[in-house]
């Protein structure tokens, strides 16, 4: 096919999964959100079900009027947001979603993806510096300081799984998932790699992961209660939506990359090839719908920790785990 | 560098300008965790607090000057608007008192009553402070439970008085007699509405079963734990020489319960503990709370098992000469000790009214409590201090 | 998973014999030397002089330890809102200010007053050994007026900045009185005819 048509089919399936992923899964949280509270939750907006209340919020944003404090640095502070979404999209060009379903395929994948998602840190502080607000100042660096520290167990984890397929591109990650373990009789036995040795990884990777993405219980930065938002407190309109989004998107970016990485991607055992690029973004999507269903459990359940605690977590507990678990990882691999 | 001294009451504006090391956060009037207009000038440095100045009076409505314009029974409309999340038991302190001048007793089925809306009021304020505590330290589910069961609380207390949060229920003698549902005929349907203790009883169970809910979903709980053990620790001695009372006080270890000492409502009669626990920090204040619902609770079964029958009001003179005296009455109100120093000078209305209230004395401590904690901990002891701008501004 | 209170205390008939608040009233002025006390309605009033008020309050709080409130009353012969005193020409135009410590083992308790002129209301401050007594200082003087020496924190506590009086003396008004004027005194609800039920209405 010509290289630009490709191009061009391919972005515009990116964006369109990422935006209609990200409306999808803000209506799980405020459906989910809710029962949990023995509340309702959305019911009028179109229909009983209030399925169309994230798009009556976003064609509500869309419409409110520019504002930006005065003392505002006007060109950081309008920038920012698309740093944040810039990051949040560019992940899903390596995530694949059948076993031709991709958007490029990158030998560095892991990498990459590690790479670009670290760089939202710079675009929440620059929200937090350019808002010219004590407030959203306080949340930007607490901001920082969390994302900073939960970067390196989220790096580690990931390390692991890469050493245990032999590659660091997602491709090559589910298909060592979906190679054969061992073979009982002339049965051939493949498992994810969180059956495979794992689990201290997987559960480091979902951790950070909360954390990374600013969710209770690791919601410093935003701490409503405390900072009324922090580093959103001066951002409306078109500039919140694409913060927004951005938080719901990498959500659905976060437990893509769990997935694909633990859990199997979008291989599943006992589906024949040929069906496989059909059935691959379901499996896909309903592996992230499991994940997604976590973090907002924990969400909805749980208390904030504290600026210091958070910190402890990572340094004493996340990051001395993640180096024993790449360890034990390597040596089962050499050694077996 | 700003010093304490340079910190001037009319800094509104939040200046862009940072001063390090010290950085002038204003937790301003208008903020969610601040129970009300509440304000706050912070001097921070870094995320740790060096000085705290409350900035109070948001809320001050001149009540103790209006008192003096007001006859008594009128006075008795205004006062529940104090602490305006438990409204009878501010009016139970102040019509005791205007009895005590006027030798006038309130016949034993008035005083059961008033003893069954107190702890309705106690039971209503403390489900406030569990659904409200937790989601300042980011828990969000425990507020639409626990205001789900006092929803059941309120509708009883509206049943019988007719307000869910300003009942204007006392009267001098007794309580207001009631005419019912049902005939119109004078010497009718005087009391509770029927069914009333049935359905007090079903609530009661409620009460019960909200706090296991509770305490599965947030006592045990180890962020919970972690974000309120040892935090602002308040020693005994301190506690005393500011003047907290009620659940901040039982909460560091001082067994001070006004319902045990001072016999002002027939709670002899009635079985129950008081929570006290060690420690003095906000995990224990929370929990004094919790168990205060449960005891509560248990007060209200009972009493609606003995509550005798009888008149509700005594016989009162048609005009209400106060006599010249002094009186002071308190009572344990759901957040401390509520007072009313009432000077009276003979006729109608008081001379001098002087509300001791107890949210302002739980409020003087803060600026020692606050010293040097960190921010979070900073919203979490405000919160576990549990107080009410309409109680502390009067 | 219900944590139960480390201490739950359960108290039936704890408090102590009641001592006739007389005898009590009596031995408390006695002990701490002061110049009078009152009992009436069951509340115990100690007189104090200004000189000692200090003191007098330090060596209450050995048994007296909660510190409750502290206000002032303004003894006036003319009133702008609300009645005058009983009896106005017998009245001695004074401040007094008054301290209130309870005890927290039993229902003793004593309002300490103090005796100030009109003229130049002063009396040394509680918060060198009482610190919560600063915030009930700082009312007492931006509502009264009254100064208290040693107390270096007298800034306004509820008034707005730019007020200016002190709003609970007895000459300073109403200001809704003086916008709206006083309908009068209407009942509602009459109070019962002494052979009446309550509820009945003639």
């Amino acid at each position: 096919m010509n290289f630009w048509l490709e191009l061009v089919i391919k972005l515009v399936a990116v964006l369109l999964t990422v935006l209609t992923g990200a409306l999808v899964v803000i209506y799980a949280e405020l459906k989910a959100g809710s029962h949990m509270q023995s509340r309702i939750g959305p019911y009028n907006a179109g229909g009983r079900w209030g399925w169309a209340q994230p798009l009556a919020d976003g064609l509500k944003f869309l419409q409110k009027e520019d504002l930006a404090p005065a003392e505002a640095d006007r060109a950081v502070y309008g920038f920012a947001p698309y740093v944040v979404m810039m990051s949040t999209i560019a992940v899903f060009v390596v995530i694949p979603f059948g076993p031709d379903l991709w958007a490029a395929d990158l030998d560095l994948g892991a990498y990459f993806l590690l790479a670009i998602s670290s760089i939202s840190v710079l675009g929440i502080l620059m929200a937090g510096w350019a808002s010219a607000n004590k407030y959203s100042l306080v949340g930007g660096l607490r901001a920082a300081a969390q994302l900073i520290a939960y970067e390196l167990p989220l790096v580690l984890a990931v390390v692991a799984v890469v050493i245990q397929a032999g590659t660091m591109s997602l491709n090559g990650i589910v298909e060592a998932q979906a190679d054969t373990w061992f073979t009982i009789g002339t049965f051939e036995v493949s498992a994810p790699f969180l059956v495979r040795g794992q689990v201290i990884g997987f559960v480091i990777f979902m951790i950070a992961a909360v954390a990374e993405l600013s969710r209770i219980p690791f919601d410093m930065p935003i701490a409503e209660s405390e900072l009324t938002m922090g580093y959103l407190t001066e951002y409306s309109g078109i500039r919140f939506t694409m913060f927004f989004l951005g938080e719901y998107a990498s959500m659905i970016a976060l437990s893509a990359i769990a997935a694909t990485l633990f859990l199997g991607g979008y291989a599943l055992p006992g589906i024949p090839d040929s069906l496989a690029n059909f059935a691959g973004p379901g499996v896909l999507l309903g592996k992230v719908a499991i994940l997604i269903f976590f973090f907002i459990w924990i969400r909805w359940t749980w208390p904030r920790l504290r600026e210091d605690q958070l910190q402890r977590l990572a340094w004493h507990w996340l990051i001395p785990l993640a180096l024993v678990n790449i360890a034990v990882i390597s040596i089962f691999k050499v050694a077996f | 560098m700003t010093t304490p001294e340079m910190i001037h009451r009319s800094e509104a504006a939040v200046s862009v300008e940072l001063q390090t090391p010290d950085m002038t956060l204003n937790l301003g009037p208008q903020h969610p965790s601040t129970h009300g207009v509440l304000r706050l000038i912070a001097k921070v440095d870094g995320e740790r607090v060096r000085d705290v100045e409350p900035v109070i009076g948001y809320m001050h409505r001149g009540y103790e000057k209006l008192s003096e314009v007001r006859t008594y029974a009128q006075i008795t409309a205004l006062v529940n608007r104090i602490d305006w999340v438990s409204g009878f038991a501010n009016e139970v302190p102040f019509i005791l008192g205007v009895e005590r001048l006027t030798g006038i007793e309130a016949p034993p089925r008035a005083q059961y009553i008033r003893m069954i809306l107190t702890e309705l009021a106690r039971i209503s304020s403390h489900l406030v402070f569990i659904s409200s505590y937790p989601l300042e330290l980011g828990a969000t589910t425990p507020l639409m439970h626990a205001l789900r069961e006092r929803e059941y609380v309120l509708e009883l207390i509206e049943e019988v008085t007719g307000g869910r949060f300003h009942p204007n229920f006392n009267r001098v003698g007794g309580i207001k007699p009631n005419y019912g549902g049902g005939s119109t005929t004078k010497k009718q349907s005087m009391d509770l509405p029927a069914g009333f203790f049935q359905r007090a009883s079903e609530a009661m169970d409620r009460m019960d079963k909200i706090c296991d809910d509770i305490d599965q979903l947030v006592t045990g709980n180890e962020l919970i734990k972690m974000r309120t053990v040892d935090v602002g620790v308040i020693p005994a001695a301190k506690a005393l020489e500011y003047g907290l009372t009620g659940p901040n006080l039982r909460a560091s270890g001082v067994a001070y319960d006004l319902r045990k000492i001072e016999n002002y409502l027939p709670y002899d009669d009635i079985d129950f503990d008081i929570a006290v626990r060690e420690g003095g920090d906000c995990f224990d204040r929370y929990m004094v709370r919790l168990q205060e619902i449960r005891q509560s609770a248990r007060i209200v079964r009972q009493a609606i098992e003995k509550i005798p029958t009888g008149p509700l009001q005594a016989k009162v003179p048609r005009v209400l000469k106060v006599p010249k005296g002094q009186v002071y009455s308190r009572a344990e109100n759901p957040k401390g000790e509520f007072g009313y120093y009432i000077v009276s000078e003979g006729g109608k209305m008081p001379y001098r009214l002087k509300i001791r209230s107890t949210s302002f004395s739980n409020l003087t401590i803060l600026p020692w409590v606050l010293k040097d904690e960190l921010i979070p901990d900073l919203v979490a002891i405000m919160g576990s201090l549990d107080f009410v701008l309409g109680d502390v501004d009067r | 998973m219900s944590d139960q209170p480390e201490s739950a205390v359960s108290t039936d008939a704890e408090a102590p014999e009641a001592v006739p608040l007389e005898a009590y009233a009596s031995e408390l002025a006695d002990r701490l030397g002061a110049e009078g006390f009152t009992v009436e309605f069951d509340t115990v009033r100690i007189h104090v002089s200004p000189d000692r008020w200090v003191e007098t309050i330090n060596a209450a709080r050995e048994d007296l330890e909660l510190f409750s409130w502290l206000s002032a009353i303004d003894w006036s012969k003319e009133v702008e809102v609300g009645d005058p005193v009983d009896d106005v020409d017998a009245l001695e135009e004074r401040f007094e200010v008054l301290c209130r410590l309870s005890s927290v083992e039993n229902a003793d308790g004593a309002i300490f007053v103090a005796t100030l002129p009109r003229d130049e209301p002063s009396i040394a401050s509680l918060v060198p050994t009482i610190a919560g007594a600063e915030w009930h200082e700082r009312e007492a003087h931006e509502m009264f007026g009254i100064d208290f020496e040693g107390n270096t924190n007298l800034a306004p506590l509820y008034l707005p900045d730019d007020f200016i009086g002190n709003p609970l003396l007895k000459s300073y008004p109403l200001i809704s009185r003086e916008v709206k004027p006083w309908p009068g005194d209407v009942d509602v609800e009459s109070i019962p005819e002494p052979d009446e039920e309550p509820g009945d209405e003639s």
